[in-house]
């Protein structure tokens, strides 16, 4: 079985949000809005003259056990047997429950108007031709063809990686075993399938 | 992972919501008030015929607004589907739109006999036809009397479903500390009675106006003064568990035990108001109508400011 | 509680539904009803082509994809080239947004021509075709009589890169001695020329790349786009390093992207880098944190050295003017050769232990003689930490530790710098960096820096036609490092290389601000000094007026590249300016100015007319553009642009040709017989396509193979590799297998070109031919540890990661949402808590800004960060488009060159564009008291994005704070 998981490394993740717009062009996603499916938050942190500046790159987290699913009352979100959650955008009806179950924030809407723009902005090569809720898909397209999510190929700090919790050998199933990389708000019970690399540990 | 925490309220579900949910709660509890009174306590057809219909209407517009707030409403008709329960029977909203389905049908069904034998009904000109078709009375009779009981029952239980559903979905959203938890379901469910039964007594003080249904509006003073007390019971130990809390829990505190819409409209005039009115009439009685139809419009008013501000309290805990 | 109650998953439904429930099955065609359609419709396979990035000088490799459907071909994504090790895959956020360049629906779609009765800066337009646009251009050349000399041609790093072949060949063919080339003032000739007379490589952008892959340690020095904000090529091996541990050091007055990333951060004072440097420097040399075999070996260092009647450094050579040293332990002199990378054997062939210190007292001919490294020592007088970290603000303790770390651990990279400019010490500040990171031997070799691989070819080259004693070539194609930077020089400063005699006016006037006894610039190569004085006719040559009336711009801004902006208003709008004509894709704020605007095709759209070397890679190899789509609109390639522009300016197309064989080596006739081919068949680009041809041929020549092989290698892969680094290195690592293209061959501590500068009158500190102290003056006689106002800052800039220089791409739609998210940050002015109190200051207040020095004013929004420093504010100098063409861009953000004056340093003309202090105030507050506040300032515009839609977009409404 296959599992798939991202890591990203706090510590060189640099804030180019080089994953956003790979993301937005991959994905087609509604960038005329201001919608994305990964964000890169730029935070200063630390109190006092210990002040930092920590980039904070933020997608679905496809969680074991994601509450945007169980509240979904169309089927629209789905789970792969890898752990993907996707949404059908022929079932989904966009009662946004999802976004309101989801605590990391993960989920924008395309709505008709989106679905429109979506046409002039991307053209020929607009895929979507419903709205609905979307979210990333940890671009499951990409990885049926042997490529990684397109936030990770280009990610100029290597900052995300990916990869299957499920082979031993893979780094980024060996940092999560570890706990180098380990998840956001465990505590909610989602199980979440990104996990991140602290920075501050390193700088002391 | 040590993260700084950003504390965000949300702009996905607003007032639209909480009007569905509100409704929702309502229109339920009324069906489920009218349909109980007029099995065991009295065979009141007015009362069912008011009630169901008015109820429907509510659970309609709640709906509606639901409805049109989706992004794809064609899509709707997959939860329509009864079969959405074996795909879905983790989501509330499925079991929610499927009791409220239900509900409208079993509560028109309870409400058909009445119907059709009411001769004001009969003379409404669409309505009359359709009610005057054979059919209808067939219906009416072999079915709608035949199992009057259980069929009050199914729309009982269905009721009772949708009221509590509303508080259930706020609790299957797990990062908002104010909504996931035991305590949401029974708040709305308590809260959906007690809104319904003042909506009873306004239709019983103000519509209906029969002087034999003086004990009926007794017993729902006291049943609405209960409910009351339960609320604020409820909401005590809500304040208990959210000041005590994780931070989720503690910022909604914040933003509720702060907010004068919540303490004042809300707690104040929504509850305490009411209760102390009523508490005089469950006591003493009132010599006039006034002030339990005053507490009747404020239980209202309260019951939608509950919603209204649950949705907006919710805090939500991110971690970037 | 659990949300997942036992249940069947989707899938598992799918798989039951087959088996029929008619019920179940109900549910399938609601989809169909509902117009379901997935991404599995799209059967159309995808085309892949490689191209280059056009945003940045990184010039990335890129892996291009396209999709047909219904006929219509469009690119739908942008990657990094896989196979490329050069970005490694990767490119940043500009990079992927490329696309939406050519789909950007402010393009320039026709060529435009100003509507009679308008004035420059009106945007006042009208279609036209080519044909109309090129007779408008000569009709204009014509009536105005506009000589070549008159004319000047403005280039931007497009142009420099990719067209230099053409656009120089262009010049001298048209006997036009005026360029002025953008990346110049700012970045090549200020920065990168002090790192250069070190090393000797100089080149048109940028050659060395630091192994950060295996360096222990990096210090950065006022820099962050040239790393984490992002050139790609350095951002990944820098994050490479960083993962594999190395110690990161950052000096920067705020906490850029890159100084995020470092274990350290120095917030330094503005300005004072250089009293940094030269303390760490005098720590090292004091406590022998060098490496002194190589330093004997490589560098004159050991060179020796007296002072003259006038008290200037002179080398100590011997009769034939070769260097002579000391050998370790005896007091004997030997002449070492005058071109060589080491100084092992003397030029009898003696061997030499070289002293890098002559004995105390050691007189020549009655001349006190030192070697290079004592009188920098000397020069390091009294340099302290402690002395610095007066200036600095940082304490002496860890300018020491900096040192000693950096000293001993290795291999250890002090980054050469990118961006120049800022302040008159900022060339010595680049210069002294790299006398750091030679200390350290750690130059072309594992964990240093390395030079490019298409560098080390050229000077390979060179280095091997100088030793037979043939002439080099081609210089464009021959000459690397400052051999080549003396050829631009020398071509340019020359009036005899042009018919009618005059140099550049940059020259001219130099040498009038000279003879009229005022300051005036050494090297104003390809420089803006002296343009306004030519456009206003106040420069003088030969005793005749030399004036500038005519101007070409090639994807050049200096509207919002160059201060300040009102300077190039008035020159581009100068009654006396006959006719401005400019080359761009997008409406960017100078094409305000123009008569004529060209549209030139996107980088997608276009096949370039040349293979071309692969930036700063280590590897050797060989790249190039493919179209990935058609042009979408009437739109024309640059050399074809060039050659219809010669036939209007000198009347002949072939004189372009034969300079182009001149200078780059192309075979005129070759081209000339294909071209006349290919503009049969095309009606734009025909020219650009013959040469593509041509430069293939040649090069399958050069490489042995066939132009077929270059071609499907390229159209497979995207690049063409030649030879990886270790091989490269192997043979032709300099200094210690090759010699430097410096004037000696070898790592120079004291500097020829300086040397020959002040024999010729230069003697300003800006000239020292070692490493020494300048001092920034942001205040007049004031130095910079001395109290400012209570209003009052030191101004710093610097690049945003989403957008090029203050580039037309802010409009790139993606590139724009992504400055609206993060618009506080990327579109205010950074100040710190601290100060904004004191001031009345809140994040997003909007504030007036006031040079102390000029009175240039302008306004901003207010972003009050403690990741600055309390004397210093901070503004990306990425935005501030006046041109509401520009629909995203247009009022976002501060334009720097509102407040930058003009006001350049004496060597190249390099800008001294953080010289001053800014004061502050609250707009309302100002606007209460004065009525004129802003004039020349840009209203704010409505954000063309929905309001409240920010950073945490779905709840933009209500934050309630956050923890620290
Ligand atoms: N405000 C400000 N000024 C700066 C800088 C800064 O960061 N901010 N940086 C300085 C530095 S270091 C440098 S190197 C210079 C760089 O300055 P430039 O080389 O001038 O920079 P660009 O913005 O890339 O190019 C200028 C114009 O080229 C156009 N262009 C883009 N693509 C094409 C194309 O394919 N063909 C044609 N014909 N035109 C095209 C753009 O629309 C733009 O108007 O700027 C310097 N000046
Ligand atoms: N995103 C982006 N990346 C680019 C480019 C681009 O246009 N956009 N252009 C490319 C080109 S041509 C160039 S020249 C390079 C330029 O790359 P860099 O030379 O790295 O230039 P900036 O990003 O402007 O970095 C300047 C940094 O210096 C800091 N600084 C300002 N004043 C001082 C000072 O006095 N002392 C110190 N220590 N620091 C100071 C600023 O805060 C800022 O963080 O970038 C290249 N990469
Ligand atoms: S992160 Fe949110 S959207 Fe993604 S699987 Fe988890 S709950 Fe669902
Ligand atoms: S919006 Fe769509 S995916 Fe989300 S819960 Fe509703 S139906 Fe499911
Ligand atoms: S995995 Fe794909 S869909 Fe998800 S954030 Fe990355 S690029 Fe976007
Ligand atoms: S691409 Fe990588 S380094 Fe850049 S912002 Fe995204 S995660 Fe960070
Ligand atoms: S660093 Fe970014 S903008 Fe520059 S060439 Fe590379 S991908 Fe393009
Ligand atoms: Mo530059």
């Amino acid at each position: 079985m296959t599992r798939y998981a991202m890591v990203i490394d706090l510590n060189t993740c640099v804030g180019c949000n080089a994953c956003m717009a790979a993301c937005a062009m991959e994905n087609q996603t509604p960038v005329w809005k201001n919608k994305w499916r990964t964000y890169v938050h730029d935070k200063e942190i630390g109190s006092g003259e210990d002040v930092h500046r920590r980039f904070f790159p933020r997608l679905c987290n496809h969680c074991d056990n994601p509450p945007c699913l169980s509240v979904c009352p169309t089927g629209a979100t789905y789970k792969l047997d890898n752990g993907i959650v996707k949404v059908d955008e022929a079932l989904c009806m966009g009662c946004r429950a999802c976004a309101m179950a989801c605590p990391y924030d993960a989920r924008l809407e395309v709505t008709h108007d989106d679905v429109e723009t979506g046409r002039e902005f991307y053209g020929e090569a607009y895929r979507r031709s419903r709205p609905s809720m979307d979210k990333c898909t940890f671009c499951d397209h990409r990885l049926e063809q042997g490529l990684q999510p397109a936030c990770v190929e280009t990610c100029v700090g290597s900052a995300r990686q990916f990869g299957d919790l499920d082979d031993p050998n893979d780094p980024v199933a060996q940092m999560v075993a570890r706990g180098v990389a380990r998840p956001l708000m465990p505590h909610l019970g989602t199980r979440p399938n990104v996990y991140y690399i602290d920075d501050l540990k390193r700088r002391g | 992972m040590d993260v700084t925490m950003s504390y965000t309220t949300q702009t996905v579900w607003t007032w639209w919501i909480a009007v569905y949910l509100y409704l929702g709660g309502l229109g339920a509890a009324t069906l489920v008030v009218t349909f109980l009174t007029d099995m065991y306590l009295k065979n009141h057809r007015a009362l069912v015929l008011w009630g169901a219909f008015s109820g429907i209407a509510m659970l309609s517009i709640g709906s509606l607004m639901l409805f049109i707030h989706l992004l794809d409403p064609l899509a709707v008709l997959h939860v329509i589907n009864p079969l959405v329960l074996f795909r879905q029977p983790h989501s509330w909203i499925a079991w929610g739109t499927q009791f409220i389905i239900w509900m409208m049908w079993w509560g028109l069904f309870y409400a058909l006999p009445y119907l059709v034998q009411s001769e004001r009904a009969r003379r409404v000109p669409l309505l009359g036809a359709v009610l005057r078709l054979k059919v209808m009375t067939r219906l009416s009779n072999r079915c709608c009397l035949r199992f009057h009981k259980t069929i009050g029952w199914l729309a009982t239980i269905n009721g009772i479903g949708v009221a509590v559903y509303t508080g259930l979905l706020l609790q299957s959203f797990p990062a908002v500390a104010l909504w996931h938890n035991p305590g949401v379901p029974l708040l709305f469910t308590v809260s959906a009675f007690s809104t319904a039964l003042a909506y009873l007594l306004l239709l019983l003080n103000l519509v209906i106006k029969n002087e034999e249904d003086y004990y009926i509006k007794v017993f729902y003073e006291r049943t609405d003064t209960m409910l009351i007390a339960g609320e604020l019971v409820i909401l005590f130990s809500f304040f208990h568990y959210m000041a005590a809390g994780n931070e989720s829990a503690f910022r909604s505190a914040q933003l509720l035990w702060q907010d004068m819409g919540w303490l004042i409209g809300f707690i104040g005039l929504g509850l305490i108001v009411p209760f102390l009115l009523e508490l005089k009439g469950v006591i003493k009685g009132w010599a006039s109508r006034l002030p339990i139809v005053t507490a009747s419009v404020l239980v209202l008013a309260g019951g939608y400011l509950l919603r209204h501000y649950f949705m907006y309290a919710g805090v939500y805990a991110h971690p970037w | 509680m659990a949300w997942k109650l036992p249940s069947l998953n989707r899938r598992a439904f799918l798989k039951t539904a087959g088996y029929g429930g008619a019920g179940l099955g109900l549910l399938t065609p609601i989809g169909q009803l509902a117009g379901k359609s997935g991404p599995e419709q799209t059967t159309d396979a995808d085309d892949t082509s490689y191209s280059i990035c056009n945003f940045c000088s990184s010039l990335c490799n890129l892996k291009v994809t396209s999709q047909t459907r219904n006929g219509v071909k469009r690119i739908t994504k942008l990657a990094g080239n896989p196979h490329s090790t050069l970005n490694r895959g990767k490119i940043c956020a500009r990079g992927q947004s490329g696309l939406r360049q050519t789909y950007d629906t402010d393009r320039l779609k026709t060529p435009l021509i100003r509507v009679e009765g308008s004035k420059r800066g009106e945007w006042a337009f009208r279609a036209a075709s080519w044909e109309e646009a090129w007779q408008y251009i000569d009709a204009k050349a014509k009536k105005a009589e506009i000589q070549p000399y008159e004319w000047t041609m403005v280039g931007g790093w497009t142009s420099c890169v990719f067209y230099m072949s053409w656009a120089v060949p262009f010049a001298m063919a048209n006997a036009i001695p005026n360029i002025i080339a953008s990346p110049m003032q700012h970045c090549v000739t200020t920065g990168h020329i002090g790192t250069d007379m070190v090393t000797g490589n100089f080149n048109i952008h940028d050659e060395v790349l630091p192994d950060y892959d295996n360096a222990k340690y990096i210090l950065f020095v006022a820099n962050n786009s040239s790393i984490g904000a992002v050139s790609t090529c350095r951002m990944v091996r820098f994050a490479t390093g960083r993962k594999r541990g190395a110690k990161v050091v950052a000096l920067d007055p705020r906490r850029s992207e890159t100084a995020a990333k470092a274990d350290e951060w120095l917030a330094i004072r503005p300005g004072t880098d250089l009293d940094f440097m030269l303390a760490m420097l005098k720590v090292m040399m004091d406590e022998g944190y060098y490496d002194a075999l190589f330093l004997k070996q490589h560098s004159n260092m050991p060179f020796l050295l007296y002072r003259d009647s006038d008290g200037e450094w002179q080398p100590l050579t011997d009769a034939e003017g070769r260097p002579r040293v000391l050998s370790e332990g005896s007091e004997r002199l030997y002449s070492l050769p005058a071109y060589s990378n080491r100084n092992g054997s003397d030029v009898e062939g003696n061997p030499v232990d070289p002293a890098l210190r002559a004995p105390d007292g050691f007189e020549v001919d009655g001349k006190p003689v030192v070697t290079v490294f004592q009188a920098q020592l000397a020069e390091l007088e009294g340099r302290t930490p402690e002395w610095a970290a007066k200036s600095t603000g940082i304490d002496a303790e860890t300018i020491r530790r900096i040192a000693f770390e950096f000293g001993t651990t290795r291999p250890a990279i002090v980054d050469p710098g990118w961006h120049g400019a800022r302040y008159q010490n900022m060339m010595m500040l680049r210069r002294v960096q790299a006398m750091i990171q030679m200390l350290t031997g750690g130059i072309d070799k594992k964990g240093g820096w390395i030079m490019s691989g298409e560098f080390h070819h050229k000077a390979a080259r060179m280095i091997e036609a100088r030793e037979k004693g043939e002439p080099a070539g081609p210089p464009f194609a021959a000459l690397a490092g400052m051999p080549f930077a003396k050829f631009v020089v020398e071509t340019f400063s020359d009036g005899n290389n042009f018919p009618h005699g005059r140099p550049g006016w940059a020259w001219a006037y130099s040498d009038q601000e000279r003879a009229a006894g005022r300051e005036y610039v050494a090297l104003p190569v390809m420089a803006d000094t002296g343009l306004k004085e030519s456009v206003e006719g106040t420069l003088q040559w030969n005793g005749e007026p030399y004036r500038t009336r005519a101007v070409l711009i090639n994807a050049a801004n200096p509207v919002r590249h160059y201060y300040p902006d009102s300077r190039w208003k008035e020159i581009l709008g100068h009654p006396d300016m006959e006719l401005v004509v400019a080359i761009d894709v997008l409406p960017a704020d100078t094409t305000l100015w123009a008569d004529v605007i060209l549209p030139n095709s996107s980088y997608l759209e276009r096949d370039e007319p040349a293979l071309y070397g692969n930036g700063v890679n280590h590897d050797l190899a060989l790249t190039t553009r493919y179209a990935a789509i058609d042009p979408l609109y009437d739109t024309e390639e640059t050399p074809d642009i060039l050659l219809r522009m010669s036939n209007i300016i000198s009347g002949s197309e072939y004189g372009l040709l034969q300079w182009v064989e001149k200078l780059t080596g192309l075979p005129a006739e070759a081209v000339k017989e294909r071209y006349a081919q290919k503009r049969t068949q095309m009606e734009h680009g025909a020219f650009s396509a013959a040469c593509r041809e041509v430069y293939f041929e040649q090069t399958a020549k050069r490489l042995h193979t066939t132009p077929e092989a270059i071609d499907q290698t390229l159209r497979e892969r995207g690049i063409y590799q030649e030879q990886d680094r270790e091989a490269l290195l192997e043979h032709a690592a300099m200094p210690r297998k090759l010699p430097l293209p410096s004037e000696s061959g070898r790592v120079e501590f004291f500097a020829p070109l300086f040397h020959a500068l002040r024999q010729g009158g230069n003697r300003l500190p800006n000239f020292n031919v070692l490493g020494g102290h300048i001092a920034a003056e942001c205040r007049p006689d004031t130095p910079m540890d001395m109290p400012l106002a209570g209003d009052e800052f030191y101004f710093t800039y610097g690049k945003t990661p989403t957008v090029s220089y203050a580039s037309t791409n802010s409009n790139n739609p993606v590139l724009a949402a992504i400055n609206q998210f993060k618009r506080e940050i990327y579109g205010g002015v950074w100040i710190h808590p601290d100060r904004a109190e004191a001031l009345g200051i809140r994040t997003g207040d909007r504030l007036q800004l006031r040079n102390t020095a000029t009175g240039q004013q302008t306004e901003g929004d207010a972003y009050v960060t403690r990741l600055i420093r309390r004397d210093a504010l901070f503004i990306h100098s990425s935005f501030g488009s006046e041109n509401p063409k520009l629909t995203r861009a247009y009022g976002f953000g501060t334009a720097t060159s509102k407040l930058i004056p003009y006001r350049v340093e004496p060597v190249v003309a390099g800008f001294r564009s953080q010289e001053f202090t800014i004061k502050v105030s609250r707009l309302d507050q100002v606007a209460a008291t004065d009525p004129t506040r802003s004039a020349n300032v840009l209203t704010p515009h409505p954000s063309p994005l929905p309001e409240g839609e920010g950073e945490s977009v779905r709840f933009a409404n209500d934050s309630i704070g956050g923890v620290a």
